[in-house]
């Protein structure tokens, strides 16, 4: 939306700076975009008169004037008379008028802000010195008119600015349409001055024609016609008004310096019969349409029956800019009998379309259910000037006095005449609110202290209706052009905004000195993140949406994932179930950019399906850590013992005890779905049992998927489970022992199938805490080529509380532990 | 037609059963099949290769699977509780100066640390949401305007991706109720991810970090939220700091404003040329929003705000794309060792 500051001031004296102007607005009513300087755009154009304009020689159009600039540009080159000698091309140029004229090394106004703007100098045409150019509409920016120069038709003297005639001196603020969704008071210059009026602490008086709810129409002086208007269903349309105006000349033009204020605010004048309903749209945020009477009539089947009415199945219209549109049955539509002729609100049909040769108009003054026309907009891609103020809601009773102000005009300018009897349909009439106010409220929300006259004083210059009750009390009534006041903290609002939000002093909430817990869940997760930095990981943060590829090649079900009906690109489609998948994706990036070892860890959420949903009837929510890691160079070990250490070093680190346990084949969970049951574990919770996720490596088909390197394998966890774990953990520690401990290492050759566990937990089983601390460890596990055995050492280290432990006693207890893991394993002592 | 198949089926049996089915796609059966095409009238031509290609596609999926299988059937199974492999040795971590922190955990780590100790409760925000807890909950009407500045992404189920953590609001407001009864205050961050229908560029990105900030009690004043929110940042930039607003729209608070702060020191602020940063939307509870969690707005007022994380964090860093956050670029997560 453009406001014109002139325009503004033609309501309200605005006498401060306009950068000052523009930051108080910002502050107290919405922010403007930005602020385009108008007078030095026209600085150097000046009205002049042709003295005399005769055919060039030579040329079939180009005309030889010479004008008379009042004397007053400077360093020109000028006849005998003191007159200027310019060329000019358009056919309408006549000796005595008062045009445009642009002198040398001004800019092109229409250029004027272009790359490159057009700079006028005296150049020669056909050997003939053309000083500048005298300009027509377009050349002037102003309209997309340039059939010929623009003729000034006030009687002003040669040498005028043209700024200073058409009030061109002006500033035009830029500001956002959508940052005044709730204002629709403010699409238009008076209720925009208004604001502008309160926010400088000033009192306001609305035009008395804006202000008169019930206007005297002109009385029809002969004859007259019917119109009737009918709003077949009110939810559509809360009031509907129309009236019939007669003789309307259609070639007339709307005074130019109306047209200087349409153009500026970016809306092209046409005729005078057009130009009235966008002036006044601009004005007052009242959107009108005009309808050719005739044509109405000839549809109609030959009266003027107008109807408000929801669209019908296999109904189309013509529009005005040449279209030809289905209907929904959600659009409104304005139809004369049952034909329509308008989609309502946003545009009107060609069927009753304004020309030229217009004599007779039905103007509409009306309102209409903002949500459709919000769809309406949508769905057939109307973006104008009127659809921009219906869909903010303008309010009903504003339709009266602008119809009035439009027959006025219409008048005035076009030379109409009123012929039919006001129609006026209003069902959605409604009672404004009394609002009961006291200054305390005011003060208590704001934190503010804000004297009663600051306060009522600050209403009246808004217009709203005040009645002082008690004290400090008082009884508020909104005008009728804000239909979003409804409740005490809408005037609250208004008197914090108008007075200063800034002017409002900080201060701080009172609190006692209760401790306040730091979110465990969150404090783990950050020793978590620390712990995997530490490990050499690089934290990750990946879109919680992936492709359904993605997905298919992790080897998930589709199926499991909430699907996106709306997304951008196929590669956001899919809520992800687990984190992993992302993770992998990311693996063959970071390799072709020359990382050739890496582990990549994200702590995210996954949403599945198949997790359902909770009391509140949303998604269940899974926390998850994963962990992928690569490394380019082939590797003589399994990449799974890599993940397997990262893992386990974390845990470690956390104080929490994990086991590994193979996967059974076909295990059906999403988070175990990429990896290799083979070549990967359960992670289970040593004190609870419970599964809290998986480690190990890929499948092939999900190497070959994402172009994995072989060495490549992770893990990923519940981390809701493993902080479950993690929380109940207490305090630890094993007092020193003041005697040496002994190790001894054993080595156990077993058939290639036993598992390193089975001899770890067979020792473990062994041992007798109460008489010794005693720590296992592997030293080696060693396997030849054949045979079918492997051999594993371990080191068994002994510590006594209360002696230095005997080398027979030392033996002896680690024999027995060995004679354990023999009988449990079929192992041979070597 | 009824020969491609009959030679589909015969081609797909080969290949489950071969030991290099890749082979089985250059089959003569395949080749004379194809070799038909020329002899057939035109109007039969289309129908006929379009068949056979599909045919192709099927065959190759089912190499690949057949591929899969073979390689399947060669892996080796290991020792899943053994600490290192056969005949290798103890496995060393990754080298600890490689491994770095995302810079946005470690921002959000940061904002909730100051909030914590300004007395704050720190809550994390969901992913996936309702209409309810989105809009409904927040004094957004069905098909109201406003809905339209939340490009929401939406599921087949009608859930939603949570475009601002707002959506935490009255489940905050549900659980801090008892306490504030009982003469307490509710205060409350939630910080957490949310979703924008958006095209990616420099500074736009579809998903992004926000925090979310409530505060009901008996007493409460926008002066309080100014107040509040200014030391937050004063805390964050460690320097004192000028605030301005500015009036704006959101139905969930009234009134309701855009919060900005001077551009600090940190930043290559100064004093002189006073240089403003918007920083958040922000405004005092619509009664509405108290009601619907049950909390009587005659009793209580409240405010609440909520920002952008990923901002803080580019202005921090002088971070030129918000897409690198997202990227899983090494090249990116490394300057952050």
């Amino acid at each position: 939306m453009i406001i014109s500051l002139n325009w503004l001031k033609k309501f309200t004296d605005i006498n401060m700076p306009v950068d000052e102007l523009v930051k108080l607005i910002g502050a107290r009513l919405v922010e403007i975009e930005n602020v385009v300087d108008l007078g030095e755009k026209y600085k150097d154009t000046l009205i002049v008169k042709i003295i005399e304009a005769k055919k060039l020689e030579g040329s079939d159009h180009l005309n030889v004037t010479k004008i008379d600039d009042g004397g007053v540009s400077q360093n020109i080159e000028r006849d005998e008379n003191g007159h200027i000698q310019v060329v000019c091309g358009a056919s309408n140029v006549r000796a005595e008028q008062l045009v445009v004229w642009l002198p040398p090394n001004s800019i092109v106004p229409e250029t004027y802000g272009a790359t490159e703007p057009f700079v006028l100098g005296a150049r020669k045409l056909l050997g003939v010195t053309s000083n500048g150019m005298i300009a027509s509409a377009k050349e002037l920016d102003l309209y997309d008119e340039h059939e010929g120069i623009l003729e000034v038709e006030d009687d002003v003297k040669p040498g005028k600015p043209f700024a200073e005639l058409y009030e061109l001196n002006d500033y035009l603020l830029n500001i956002e349409n959508k940052s005044l969704t709730h204002r629709p008071d403010c699409f238009g210059i008076v209720g925009f001055a208004r604001e502008v009026a309160a926010i400088l602490g000033k009192p306001f008086h609305t035009p008395e024609w804006l202000a008169n709810l019930s206007p005297a129409f002109d009385k029809i002086e002969s004859g007259g016609v019917d119109i009737n208007v009918n709003i077949d269903d009110p939810e559509l349309s809360s009031r509907y008004m129309a009236i019939v105006m007669s003789n309307a000349d259609g070639n007339k033009k709307t005074p130019t310096k109306i047209q200087t204020y349409l153009a500026r605010v970016g809306v092209r004048p046409i005729s005078a019969v057009v130009d009235v309903t966008n002036y006044l749209m601009m004005l007052t945020g009242q959107p009108l349409h005009a309808f050719d009477y005739d044509k109405l009539i000839a549809v109609g089947g030959g009266k003027a029956d107008i109807h408000v009415r929801a669209g019908r199945e296999n109904e189309e219209l013509g529009l005005l800019d040449g279209r030809k549109i289905q209907i929904s049955t959600e659009d409104i539509v304005i139809s004369a009998g049952d034909i329509a002729v308008a989609l309502a609100g946003a545009m009107g049909g060609a069927n009753t379309e304004i020309d030229e040769n217009t004599k007779n108009i039905v103007i509409e003054s009306a309102t209409f259910n903002l949500y459709n026309l919000r769809a309406t907009q949508m769905r057939h891609g109307v973006f104008s000037e009127a659809i921009t103020r219906f869909t903010k809601g303008q309010p009903a009773d504003l339709t009266a006095p602008v119809l009035f102000k439009a027959s006025c005009l219409m008048n005035e300018w076009a030379g109409a005449k009123i012929v039919s009897a006001i129609a006026d349909t209003y069902p959605g009439k409604t009672e404004t609110p009394t609002i009961h106010v006291p200054q305390i409220q005011i003060n208590e929300t704001l934190g503010s202290s804000l004297d009663m006259p600051q306060i009522t004083d600050t209403l009246i210059n808004a217009e709203f209706d005040i009645d002082v009750k008690a004290p400090y009390t008082v009884l508020v009534k909104a005008p009728y052009w804000r239909a979003d006041i409804h409740i005490l903290e809408d005037i609250i609002e208004e008197v914090g905004r108008l007075n200063g939000f800034d002017n409002i002093t900080p201060t701080l909430p009172g609190r006692d000195f209760t401790a306040v817990e730091p979110n465990g869940f969150d404090v783990f997760r950050s020793l978590v993140r620390k712990i995997l930095v530490r490990a050499g990981a690089n934290e990750v943060l990946s879109y919680s949406f992936v492709h359904g590829n993605v997905l298919e090649k992790a080897g998930q079900d589709i199926n499991n994932s909430y699907k996106l009906v709306n997304s951008i690109s196929p590669d956001l489609q899919y809520y992800r179930q687990t984190l992993t998948p992302s993770l992998l994706d990311l693996v063959h990036p970071n390799i072709k950019q020359g990382f050739d070892s890496f582990a990549l860890f994200e702590i995210n959420k996954a949403h599945s399906k198949k997790d359902g949903l909770n009391d509140e009837k949303v998604p269940i929510e899974s926390e998850m850590i994963s962990l992928v890691l690569a490394n380019k160079s082939p590797y003589d070990s399994a990449a799974y013992y890599q993940a397997k250490r990262m893992l386990d070093y974390l845990c470690e680190s956390l104080g929490v005890k994990i086991k590994y346990e193979p996967i059974e084949k076909g295990l059906d969970n999403a988070i175990v779905k990429p990896y290799e049951y083979r070549r990967s574990a359960k992670v289970i919770d040593e004190l609870s049992g419970d599964l809290i996720g998986v480690a190990g490596e890929y499948k092939n088909s999900v190497i070959k998927g994402f172009k994995l390197p072989e060495y490549s394998a992770g893990f990923e966890m519940n981390s809701a489970i493993l902080f479950n774990t993690f929380k109940k953990l207490k305090p630890y520690y094993k007092p020193l022992s003041r005697y040496p401990s002994s190790e001894r290492d054993v080595c156990f050759q077993v058939g290639e199938n036993v598992m390193y566990s089975q001899i770890i937990n067979s020792a473990i089983s062994a041992l007798e805490p109460d008489k010794y601390d005693a720590v296992v460890t592997p030293i080696d596990i060693y396997q030849p080529t054949e045979g079918g055995t492997k051999n594993i050492t371990i080191r068994i280290k002994l510590t006594a509380s209360d002696h230095t432990l005997t080398s027979d006693e030392v033996n002896g207890y680690v024999k027995s532990i060995s004679n354990l893991i023999v009988k449990n394993t079929q192992a041979t002592i070597i | 037609m009824q020969n491609i198949e009959d030679t589909g089926k015969q081609l797909i049996t080969q290949i489950a059963g071969s030991d290099s089915p890749r082979d089985i796609l250059k089959a003569p059966e395949l080749k004379q099949l194809y070799g038909v095409i020329k002899t057939l009238p035109p109007e039969e031509k289309g129908g006929y290769g379009k068949r056979i290609n599909e045919l192709k596609i099927t065959l190759e999926s089912a190499v690949d699977t057949r591929e899969v299988e073979l390689e399947s059937a060669t892996v080796e199974p290991l020792d899943i509780t053994a600490p290192w492999d056969v005949n290798s040795g103890p496995q060393s971590l990754l080298p600890t100066e490689n491994g770095s922190q995302h810079p946005l955990t470690s921002e959000l780590e940061n904002v909730s640390d100051i909030f914590t100790r300004m007395g704050f409760e720190v809550i994390e925000s969901r992913q996936i949401d309702d209409d309810y807890h989105m809009f409904g909950t927040l004094n957004f009407p069905d098909n109201h305007p406003a809905r339209d500045g939340y490009d929401t992404f939406r599921t087949e189920e009608g859930f939603i991706a949570p475009a601002h953590t707002s959506t935490m609001q009255n489940r905050i407001l549900l659980d801090g109720k008892k306490k504030l009864e009982s003469g307490g205050q509710i205060g409350v961050v939630a910080i957490g991810r949310c979703f924008r229908n958006e095209d990616l560029d420099a500074t736009h990105e579809h998903t992004f970090h926000q925090c979310e900030g409530v505060f009901v009690s008996e007493t409460a004043t926008l002066g309080q939220m100014l107040g509040t929110l200014r030391s937050f940042f004063e805390a964050y930039y460690g320097q004192s700091l000028n605030i301005r607003t500015q009036p704006s729209y959101f139905p969930f608070v009234e009134p309701g404003l855009e919060f900005a702060i001077e551009k600090p020191a940190a930043l290559g602020g100064n004093s002189k040329d006073k240089e403003w940063l918007e920083m958040l939307g922000c405004g005092m509870i619509h009664p509405n929003v108290l009601s619907v969690a049950g909390i009587d707005p005659k009793k209580y007022r409240g405010f609440a705000w909520g920002g952008g994380i990923e901002r803080l964090v580019m202005l921090k860093y002088g971070i030129e794309d918000i897409r690198h956050f997202e990227s899983g670029k090494l090249q990116f997560l490394r300057e952050f060792v």
